[in-house]
């Protein structure tokens, strides 16, 4: 087990030494993701300028959601970026490579590249997670701070399987872009907003079909102890060990299905 | 004159061929509409009006943000950057037409088809949650110029940010920040007068309010005569003004350019 994730890290150290390479791509991309945040903050201070509340939450506690969708998708490009790159790999049949060498099929897919856009992103959605929890009203103990830490990995795993179970569905698609996974990343960009703010069907959707709420409103909904249901947020981490199963699950039942492209 | 037609019917074709790649290009700016209803819905429905915009009228102005947002979409620039990273633009150059009208003719070849999706949208809007305000007389004569010009426009802005793949290898990066900017700075995420005072009237007349702002508040009534004249002349001058640059800008490009091999 330590050897796996000794291996991993190894893994992406090389590509990050490759990435780095390219010095002047790393500032545009890095520039680029901090503007993003940037903008999402300039967007929610202009709003909640004009209005106390949106349904109740207060501006920190929607920068607080915000922040913890920034860091998960920071965690899933930094860590597992090459998750997006297995359609690519199952259409050109250079999944061969992976299936002989002596190391978790998954994993290998997982770290086949990095993106140094999530480092920016976890270092802008950190910084804007601790502004914003030191804003709203958490009554801090101990055991809130170890529950927090406890929601917040729950939430970067519920990320990072959601983006393994979508991208996994290339085995049957087979086209060379991930275009099933990127659809459903879309939808859970809706998320970083408070679910209450959706009609039915899309509470539905991100509360239930796809778990993305578990990424934002519902943890920091258990933390502010606020909102309609905050003790949901206590089954994050049990959603995050039930969406990395079920990724788990359909990428080796795809991998089965998986017959090369010939050489 | 042909050439730059059959270019636009290719383009068309393209993108009526990539359907599900096309759809996907649209799914991006269709969530954010999503969204953005979403958070004015809970914030205006009961009838009040935040800093002067109703719900009827917020409806309409995100329909326009969603509009700027649709046409001339993803799929043409990243093709473009593609080409250039590859040196396959050099195919482009040996070709008797000139490399910018051929890729507006590109753009304008989709075009179409976008503003079919981007009706089929307002119509399941306005269906669901009410009529929109529409203008009259010679304020719907200016929204109807100010959308027109809006297509040159977000074709310019798209064009320029993929001619820096010229200078960095990392396109993906530069249209990310493009759209941040784009989104900011024309009002397409909130309407310019929800920012503070100084940073509304550099966003006002930058290139970029031409892109939602101007056509948004002429649609919902919020600037009308000579007001709205002036903000669709400010379109016009810089749609005149980029595409010239550009040229310029076009001309240095192609000092850089080394494609290996053949």
């Amino acid at each position: 087990m330590l050897r796996v994730i000794r291996l991993y890290f190894r893994f992406l150290g090389l590509h990050l030494r490759a990435l780095l390479e390219y010095q002047s791509d790393f500032w545009v991309m890095a520039v680029a993701t901090v503007l993003m945040q940037v903008v999402n903050l300039v967007f929610l201070s202009a709003v909640f300028a004009k209005v106390p509340a949106l349904n109740g939450w207060s501006f920190w506690a929607v920068v607080a959601m915000f922040a913890m969708m920034a860091i998960a998708e920071g965690v899933g490009s930094f860590f597992f970026e090459g998750t997006w790159r297995l359609s690519i790999a199952i259409n050109e049949g250079t999944l061969d490579y992976a299936l002989v060498r002596p190391y978790p099929v998954v994993l290998q897919v997982t770290s086949m590249e990095v993106g140094i856009n999530g480092l920016t992103n976890i270092v802008t959605g950190g910084a804007m997670l601790v502004v914003a929890l030191s804003r709203v009203d958490v009554a801090w103990s101990a055991l809130t701070v170890l529950l927090a830490v406890v929601l917040l990995l729950g939430a970067v795993f519920i990320k990072v399987a959601i983006n393994l179970a979508t991208n996994s569905i290339s085995f049957w698609l087979s086209g060379p872009s991930p275009m099933f996974a990127m659809a459903v990343h879309q939808v859970g960009e809706l998320a970083r907003f408070p679910l209450s703010i959706y009609p039915l069907a899309l509470k539905a959707t991100l509360g239930f079909v796809v778990p993305f709420a578990f990424i934002s409103t519902f943890p920091i909904s258990f933390l502010m102890d606020a909102g309609s249901t905050p003790w949901l947020g206590l089954l994050t981490p049990l959603v995050a060990v039930y969406c990395v199963a079920v990724a788990l699950v359909v990428f080796s039942r795809g991998l089965r299905r998986y017959e090369s492209a010939g050489n | 004159m042909r050439a730059y037609r059959a270019l636009a019917r290719t383009s068309a074709k393209n993108a009526l061929t990539y359907r599900t790649s096309f759809a996907l290009g649209l799914f991006g700016v269709g969530f954010q509409l999503v969204a953005l209803l979403a958070v004015w819905r809970v914030l205006l429905e009961d009838g009040s009006a935040v800093n002067g915009f109703t719900w009827p009228q917020m409806r309409g102005y995100l329909l326009v943000a969603f509009a700027s947002g649709a046409l001339v979409g993803l799929l043409a620039d990243f093709r473009m950057s593609f080409r250039i990273h590859s040196g396959l633009v050099a195919l482009d150059l040996v070709k008797p037409v000139r490399y910018q009208e051929a890729r507006f003719a590109e753009a304008l070849g989709a075009v179409w088809i976008e503003a079919l999706v981007v009706l089929g949208v307002v119509g399941v809007t306005v269906a669901v949650s009410g009529p929109l305000p529409l203008p009259e007389g010679g304020e719907l004569a200016l929204f109807i110029t100010s959308v027109v010009l809006l297509v040159p426009l977000k074709f310019l802005v798209v064009y320029l940010a993929s001619l820096a793949s010229f200078w960095t290898q990392n396109y993906i990066g530069v249209q990310w920040a493009r759209v941040a900017i784009v989104n900011l700075f024309s009002g397409a995420l909130v309407p310019l007068a929800y920012l503070p005072g100084w940073l509304a009237t550099v966003a006002t007349w930058s290139p970029f309010a031409g892109m939602t702002s101007t056509p948004g508040l002429i649609l919902i009534g919020r600037v009308d005569g000579s007001q709205a004249a002036l903000l669709v002349a400010a379109q016009l001058g810089w749609v005149v003004l980029l595409w010239y640059g550009a040229k310029l800008l076009w001309r240095g490009a192609l000092r850089r350019l080394t494609v290996n091999g053949g």
